[in-house]
């Protein structure tokens, strides 16, 4: 990124926020900028990627198709937030999901290899970023099982479905 | 999404969010659905015609008409409201919940908003009619767990309900049985021999009162024989009641859901035959189904007053005297509609007076609703006047029967 390093909004950045400030100086120009314009899909469930992305501006919708051209709504994501953290360091390199601009947006884009570039040249840094991914992954966990238990019972009153009294 | 209205004890209707994708390009949509909405929207759909029975019951007490499901393929049946019938017409496959509450309200000029659920749950459910009936012992001991002497019983009676052995494949059988000869219990030919033997025994009876002294001096030096001996009978001929009450069934084309031995209650053991389907009858099929059963003991009591006019005093004499007067207690018992049970007589009294429910409403309207009923001064409907005629005949009724047989007793140990 040619830009002069924005720290500040770094800093908002949970992932990153106790990384010291020139580890992050130094992460800057790694982080490639996207423009997206609304409705623009950014990837698709089951597209290959190796790249995490961090909202500078803007929001995205976060989604995984049911049928047809329908899709459930998983999240929304917005300015600081981050997505695609699973296919960098999940066991399979691909899509969990489908993500597209909800509004005109702008991402940084942070692949693998200046990611661990970042882990080797500062481990007590890497450290600090991995605790926070560690807890932003269990946040997003309990997120998930929150919206299984209320997809569970949006079903139920949908479908009338007595389950106490079967 | 899952936070509480303020207010209100329900949660939220839930929602959740769909993005529908345009047919072309990447454009998009997302739009909330509520899940009162879907609700709202689906269409449920009934079983396909031949799978389904309905009967239309008689117009009852109240003056409301009631229809009786049945799923042919499961054999559960459902009791149905006018209203509920109209209801599940509606139910096409076709139609959205929406559309048939409006034509429910055009129909009915209201609507009560918990119907359809109550409705769904129920066609859902479909397993409404069971045989054994329910035992109020057990909801006792449920509500006692802590007890241990409670959760012994509770145990030993679950042991015991275990001992049921039963079979669902029974209808074969007795239809075999009613086209080798079982016919002809429902024929006039069975109506004459019986009211010609009714009126042997009537005249046996007569001489064996005169002679009681001699005929229970029959039991003495035996007694413990004799009380094995007439309770075993009787205990078979409980079989013989069942047995006629599942070929009345097949004898008005109706099935034999099960045939069976259980412990009624966890405790006493006894046969039972599943004739639900007679339900799907005419009135006349649901009668004489019930009466079937009570006449084998009127049947019984007749043939062994008869034949105890045969042997001279002794054993066998005291013995059919017996257990003519057992067979004779049991057609009352069965036959009398007023001691809360829910034997023949009341099938048969509730089918007359089209109030199905009469025990249980009965039972509940004097629990909780006489005494606001009494402080409101208000006027008395047909049903609640029945409501009560039931209890206050059944309660005089059992405690009749139970003085009874404490004088039986008393007189017995005086003399």
């Amino acid at each position: 990124m040619a830009s002069r390093p924005d720290v500040a909004f770094l800093r908002q950045v949970p992932i990153f926020k106790d990384v010291d400030e020139q580890v992050l100086i130094a992460l800057w120009p790694s982080l490639r900028e996207r423009r997206l314009r609304k409705g623009e899909v950014i990837f698709r469930e089951g597209d290959p990627g190796d790249e995490l992305f961090v909202i500078f501006s803007g929001s995205v919708v976060v989604s995984k198709p049911v049928t047809g051209r329908v899709e459930q709504v998983l999240n929304r994501l917005g300015q600081g937030e981050v997505f695609g953290e699973m296919s960098v360091f999940g066991d399979e390199q691909k899509r969990s999901a489908t993500i597209q601009a909800d509004t005109d947006a702008v991402l940084l884009g942070l692949r693998r290899d200046s990611l661990y570039r970042l882990i080797e040249s500062s481990p007590k840094d890497a450290a600090k970023f991995f605790l926070e991914m560690v807890r932003f992954t269990f946040k997003r966990l309990r997120d998930t099982s929150d919206l299984v238990a209320e997809v569970t019972r949006w079903g139920l009153e949908a479908t009338g479905l007595d389950v106490e009294h079967r | 999404m899952s936070e509480r209205e303020a207010g209100a004890d329900r949660p939220k209707r839930t929602r959740i969010e769909l993005l529908v994708r345009a047919e072309t390009g990447d454009d998009f949509q997302t739009r909330e659905v509520p899940s009162a909405s879907a609700y709202l929207e689906s269409r449920p759909q009934r079983i396909p015609v031949g799978d389904y029975e309905l009967a239309r019951l008689p117009t009852s007490i109240q003056g409301t008409t009631a229809y009786v499901l049945k799923n042919r393929r499961t054999e559960d049946y459902l009791m149905l409201t006018e209203q509920e019938t109209f209801l599940w017409e509606q139910m096409d496959g076709r139609a959205s919940l929406q559309e048939i509450a409006t034509a429910y309200v055009l129909r009915y000029g209201a609507f009560d908003f918990e119907a359809i659920p109550v409705l769904i749950s129920k066609l859902r459910r479909a397993e409404l009619l069971i045989m054994r009936p329910a035992s109020r012992l057990r909801e006792v001991l449920a509500r006692n767990q802590r007890n241990p002497a409670a959760r012994a019983a509770e145990a030993a009676l679950h042991a015991l309900e275990r001992l049921t052995v039963k079979s669902r494949r029974s209808h074969d059988v007795f239809a075999r049985m009613y086209r080798y000869g079982g016919f002809l219990l429902f024929s006039p030919a069975a109506v004459l021999v019986l009211a010609v033997l009714v009126v042997l025994g009537a005249r046996s009876a007569v001489e064996l009162w005169s002679d009681s002294g001699e005929v229970t001096k029959g039991f003495a030096g035996h007694a413990l024989v004799a009380i094995l001996l007439v309770k075993l009978c009787f205990w078979l001929t409980v079989v013989s009641h069942q047995l006629v009450h599942a070929l009345a069934c097949v004898h008005y084309k109706r099935r034999v859901r099960e045939f069976g031995f259980t412990m009624l209650h966890g405790f006493i053991p006894t046969f039972y035959v599943d004739v639900t389907d007679i339900f799907m009858a005419s009135r006349r099929a649901r009668i004489v189904n019930a009466l079937s059963g009570p006449l084998v003991h009127l049947f019984l009591a007749a043939l062994y007053l008869w034949t105890a006019s045969f042997p001279g005093p002794g054993l066998l004499k005291a013995f059919l005297a017996t257990s003519a007067i057992l067979q004779l207690q049991s057609f009352f018992i069965s036959l009398y509609p007023f001691c809360f049970l829910e034997m023949d007589g009341y099938h048969i009294l509730v089918d007359l007076i089209g109030f199905p429910t009469l025990n249980h409403d009965s039972v509940r309207f004097m629990r909780e609703s006489l005494g606001p009923h009494l402080m409101r001064r208000a006027r008395w409907t047909r049903q609640e006047i029945a409501c009560v005629a039931y209890f206050v005949l059944s309660l005089l009724s059992v405690a009749g029967f139970v003085l009874l047989n404490l004088w039986v007793i008393v007189h017995a140990i005086r003399s």
